[in-house]
């Protein structure tokens, strides 16, 4: 394990991908703060960058990207009540009122100082939990990994919200549906091709990407009409004093603690993500709270801060352990990051720690450099970065949309993608208008290929029965459990359903389904 | 009966279920494949059963309150319309005219369809920005951008 730390820090460490850091997190900054886009629009904006780097360089520069994008929508949050994505919802609630009470700088600090903790902490027992579960995880053969193939999908959609576990079922099947276009590798027969050369690689994932996720929100801002909305101004000389007293540091340490080993936890499973993670510890926060600090809570309370922020952050950088061990991603920024990875020719899973060490690595160690970046360089810089969201929205939004066309169109030289991106855009844009969610779809997508190799494989092996599926102690865990998380939301909602005799909620559109992290 | 949004997807989704499935029967099988435990067709039909089913199940369990109709009151469905025939003419455009003039008459569009219209503006915001694109992918990444067929027939290749 040493030598592998040593290379990652050798690698994280070069010029270059320091830099790439950097850059990322400002990217990322400066993409979070536009309402509206989220860390995984961020991130799929990169991906066409990232195609020039080495692999290494690539996911550090998209790694950056992702906290630069948490980070930016909490200030955001904070100094606007206008959070860019949906886990920092939940700083709005205590960030905003503290903006207010003229603390921004207080508040700002905060959110940089618990978000750094969060990720720092998260990064340790990333360090530790992902090799152990690698080394575990080689263990597997392939009926496990369409076991936990089936079990990521099942859990994406089982926490995609209250009432909505159907319709990301669906969206699930319907991004299974898109991968089966194209050339069958095993047989080499083409598929729902209809006759054009330009499907017979089927679609590439960068297109479904961009498309889904940089394109449709950018277009849906249109859609609502908020280009014509001005951008709130952020007054910088209210901002405050951005120190924090002894007393105040001590008041809150406990509760970053605590939040940021919950977040990571929450975090590592598949399928919930930072959104769930920052709601569920404040929620415990609140809980923990005495009466009279209760009270506190969404008027400014300093507790109420920094547990959403440091339990989102740690869940970040929980994510990546489902997605660098086991190759399952756990939240939709991971999978488009999962895409890329398969794209560079890398599978993630048990075999990245062995094979592409320096990948592993770089991109545990490139975390810690990230958070370090955000607190050094990024908090002191947030009156300047956020003076680029004066550039009007009729001068942005179309930069926007082009990074995103010609994003995909460098990569592939072909006009038919920017077609085929303007269709799956408007059929975005209208299953967002009936609420389904996207991210399950690319997952679907995604893990589609994969999972039908491993399906072929098992099936092959146990001369075309099922029963791999039971027969297996290890499969069979993994399907139960898959089985589990599937019914027991629905269970739940039903019982409550039936206790109170009120018709179904809907629930907030988690993680999943909107601008996740 | 009022339709739902989950009426509307669950319906939209059993006909493309039913589609699929019905082209998944026609996808190409080799010789043998049929005795074969797992080939090309066996996942598209397992798909557009599950598919299928999982439509019946949302139509099932819709929510019927008012409050999840389908209202398209607000949104600016024609500007989204343009936007996007904007990005199909981008992409004609880059085959025809080269990607330089394309990005301009892009960017200029967009601009002047989000309501800019400071012929000033829309040019110091595309020209520049077009061209150090331009410089950058073909000078310092040394990315080959055709001219355009236009530019091709005109003054040969």
């Amino acid at each position: 394990m040493l030598d592998g730390i040593i290379t990652g820090l050798t690698t994280a460490v070069m010029p270059f991908n320091l830099l790439m850091v950097v850059v990322g997190c400002f990217a990322g900054t400066f993409i979070g703060m536009l309402p509206g886009l989220g860390p995984i629009s961020a991130v799929a904006l990169m991906i066409p960058i990232t195609y020039g780097l080495d692999p290494s360089s690539g996911i550090i520069l998209m790694a950056g990207v992702y906290y630069g994008a948490v980070f930016g929508g909490s200030t955001s949050s904070i100094l606007i009540n206008a959070p860019g994505c949906a886990s920092t919802v939940v700083t709005s609630f205590d960030g905003y009122p503290l903006a207010q009470q003229k603390q921004a700088g207080k508040a700002l600090a905060l959110a940089a100082y618990s978000s750094f903790t969060g990720g720092t902490i998260g990064a340790i027992v990333l360090l530790f939990a992902a090799p152990a579960l690698a080394s575990v995880s080689l263990s597997f053969q392939s009926s496990d990994y369409f076991a936990l193939m089936i079990l990521g999908l099942t859990a994406v959609a089982a926490f995609s919200g209250k009432g909505q576990v159907i319709k990301a079922l669906i969206m699930t099947v319907f991004g299974l549906m898109i991968a089966t276009i194209g050339t069958d590798v095993t047989s080499g027969t083409t598929r729902f091709t209809f006759g054009n050369v330009n499907l017979i690689d089927g679609i590439s994932f960068l297109l479904l990407a961009m498309a889904t996720f940089a394109l449709a929100e950018v277009v849906m801002t249109v859609l609502k009409g908020q280009h014509r909305e001005k951008e709130e101004a952020m007054d910088m000389s209210q901002l405050g004093s951005m120190k924090l007293s002894k007393e105040e540091i001590l008041h809150v340490a406990p509760t970053i603690g605590r939040s940021s080993i919950f977040g990571f936890l929450v975090g590592v499973l598949p399928g919930a993500g930072a959104t769930i993670a920052s709601f569920l510890a404040y929620g415990l926060e609140r809980n923990l709270a005495s009466a009279k600090e209760k009270l506190k809570f969404g008027k400014g309370a300093l507790r109420g801060l920094a547990a959403p922020e440091s339990a989102n952050n740690a869940a970040s950088t929980g994510s990546f352990v489902p997605l660098l061990t086991l190759g399952i991603p756990g939240s939709g920024t991971t999978a488009i990051m999962l895409g890329a990875l398969i794209a560079y020719g890398i599978q993630p899973g048990p075999r990245l720690f062995i094979d592409n060490p320096d990948v592993f690595w770089s991109v545990i160690i490139s975390m810690y450099f990230g958070n370090l970046v955000l607190l050094i360089l990024n908090l002191p810089l947030i009156p300047y970065i956020s003076r680029l969201l004066a550039i009007p929205r009729p001068i942005l939004i179309p930069l926007i949309l082009f990074f995103s066309v010609t994003g995909v169109y460098l990569v592939s030289f072909n006009s038919f993608d920017i077609h085929m991106m303007a269709l799956i855009t408007a059929i975005a844009i209208f299953l967002k208008l009936l609420e389904f969610p996207m991210a399950p779809m690319l997952l679907g997508f995604i893990l589609g290929g994969l999972m039908e190799n491993n399906l072929s494989r098992a099936l092959t092996i146990s001369d075309g029965s099922f029963a791999f599926l039971w027969e297996r102690p290890l499969t069979l865990g993994i399907v139960s459990v898959a089985l589990i998380v599937l019914i027991i939301p629905p269970l739940i909602e039903l019982l409550r359903r039936s206790k109170t005799k009120e018709p179904l909620p809907r629930g907030p559109e988690t993680s999943i389904s909107e601008g996740e992290g | 009966m009022t339709l739902s949004k989950d009426h509307i997807g669950g319906l939209v989704f059993l006909a493309l279920s039913a589609t699929y499935g019905y082209y998944a029967g026609h996808i190409a099988l080799l010789p043998g494949d049929e005795f074969e435990p797992f080939h090309a067709q066996s996942l598209p039909n397992a798909l557009a059963i599950l598919g299928a089913l999982l439509s019946i199940v949302l139509l099932l369990t819709a929510n019927r309150s008012l409050s999840s109709t389908l209202s398209l009151t607000g949104y600016d469905f024609r500007l989204v319309t343009q936007l996007l025939v904007l990005v199909v003419a981008f992409a004609l455009a880059l085959d025809w005219v080269g990607f330089f003039i394309a990005t301009i008459f892009f960017l200029i569009g967009g601009y002047w369809l989000l309501g800019e219209r400071r012929i000033k503006t829309l040019l110091v915001a595309s020209v520049p920005f077009a061209g150090g694109i331009w410089f950058v992918l073909t000078q310092l990444l040394d990315i080959y951008l055709a001219p355009g067929q236009l530019f091709t027939h005109l003054f040969g290749g």
